[in-house]
Order: structure tokens, then sequence, then C-alpha cells
């Protein structure tokens, strides 16, 4: 009796052993599968607007120089000078970026030139405005501490 | 309930920075008026706005133009950035210029 009793012990671990081998079974097909891989050659455009940009990116500083521009003008009015340094960092930022677009222009989007463009000539414009506003207040000035009396008539006769 | 709408607009109206240039010398800059322009279009006051500084309520229209191109990237939108912003550079000189000619620099 004990020995019938021990083969039915010894032929379990054996079945065990044989559902294990079965369980690795199912494995050798995705053992098989490392002939698709190709999946890893899918670069996807990430963040890209159009769509249609191939790995295409912005321009570093083409945002920069439109948002510079544009403060130029409101700057130019309260304090003067600080349209002058707006105006002329975004005039640079926007020729820059021109420059770099023009030496690659497969590598950058189209919309982010135009914006540096764009940037570019607002920085222009308000240069040449805060240069002109900066000429009239010198002009002013310079009359004002020459001619303080003359100055002082003026001022009375706006009045 | 800290800050009621209209004496917001009141407290602003009281704290406007002032140009350093007309408190020195007496005379307008070409930015003066941009303020007070800005705190009547707040009240919805379109004329009392555009008398103050004509240019006021075409650079609010850019700087909101800009900000939505930056985000939705128009395709004209670079160009009437440009167009809107060389034509609020000829308001503000104009407008400059015909304070100098009717004395209201004062």
């Amino acid at each position: 009796m004990s020995e019938e009793q021990e083969t039915p012990q010894e032929n379990k671990p054996i079945d065990l052993s044989k559902g294990q081998q079965s369980e690795p079974a199912p494995f050798q097909p995705l053992g098989n599968g490392p002939v698709t891989p190709p999946p890893f050659q899918q670069p996807p455009p990430f963040g890209q607007f159009g769509g249609g940009g191939f790995g295409q990116q912005n321009l570093p500083n083409a945002t920069a120089a439109l948002v510079l521009g544009i403060i130029a003008i409101p700057a130019c009015c309260f304090y003067g000078i600080f349209g002058l340094v707006f105006g002329v960092i975004a005039w640079i930022l926007g020729a820059g970026d021109m420059k770099k677009y023009q030496l690659n222009p497969g590598l950058y989007t189209e919309s982010s030139y135009k914006n540096a463009k764009a940037g570019k000539i607002c920085g222009m414009i308000a240069t040449i405005l805060s240069a002109l506003f900066i000429v009239i207040f010198i002009l002013i000035i310079a009359g004002a501490i020459t001619n303080p009396q003359m100055f002082d008539n003026f001022i009375k006769g706006m009045k | 309930m800290a800050r009621p709408h209209k004496t917001f607009l009141e407290w602003l109206g009281e704290h406007l920075f002032s140009c350093p240039f007309k408190t020195h010398f007496g005379i307008d800059c070409p930015g003066c008026g941009l303020q007070r322009s800005v705190l009547a279009l707040f009240k919805g006051d379109l004329s009392a706005s555009f008398k103050f500084y004509p240019a006021t309520i075409p650079l609010i229209f850019l700087v909101l133009f800009t900000l939505i191109h930056l985000k939705l990237d128009f395709k004209f939108g670079a160009q009437l950035i440009k167009i809107v912003f060389a034509g609020v550079a000829v308001i503000i000189l104009i407008n400059y210029i015909y304070k100098i000619y009717t004395h209201q620099l004062i």
C-alpha cells in the first residue's frame, strides 16, 4: 500500500512539471515575435500645429521677438528709452532668426519665420518711433536748459 | 466683496503712474493719456477713451490678437500684426503732432 501511495506522489510532481513545461509553450510565439520591432522606427511629429511638419522646429526667438516688438510701443510711450531698448532687442532677435531660417529653410517651420519677420519689422518701427520721440525730448530739454525764460514764456503761451 | 468693481476703478483712477517727463517739464509725452484712456475703456466709455488716447483700442486689439495668434497660429496672423502695428505707430505720431498744433500739451 505504501508503494502505491508513493507512486501517485511521484506522479503528481511529474504532472506539475509537465504543466510547467506546457506553460512556456505560449511564450514561444512571443519569442518568435521579435521579427516585428520596426515600430521603433516611427518618428511621430510631437506638438506640431499644422501636422505637415516633418520634425520641423519653431525658430527659438520668433515669439520673443514678436512680443518684445509689440511691448516696445507702450514702453516707448511711458518712459521713452525703454521703447528703444525693447525695439532694438526685438529687431536683433528677429533678424538673427531670419538668418537662421535662410541658412536651413527645411529645419524650421514657416509660421515661426513669419513671426520672426513680423517681430523684426515691429521692432524697427518701434525703434524709429521712440528714437524720434527721444530726439524731441532732447530738443525740449536742451531748450529748457539753455533758455529757461524762453521756456517759461513758451509754456505760459501754450496755457 | 473685498474689491467692489466701481470702487476698484475709482481707486485705480487715483493711483495712476505719473509721467516723469510731465512732472519735470510740464509737457505731455507721446504716451500721456494712455492710462486714463484704458480706465475709460474699463468703464465702457469708448468715446472718452478715444479722446484721451486714440491708439488705445487698436493697441489692446493688437495685444489680444497677438496672444491668440501665438496660441492658434493663423496663416494671416503675422501680416495682420505688422499692418495693425504700423497703424498704431502712425496714430500715435499723428496724435502727438495734433496735440502740439492744438496746444493740448499742458
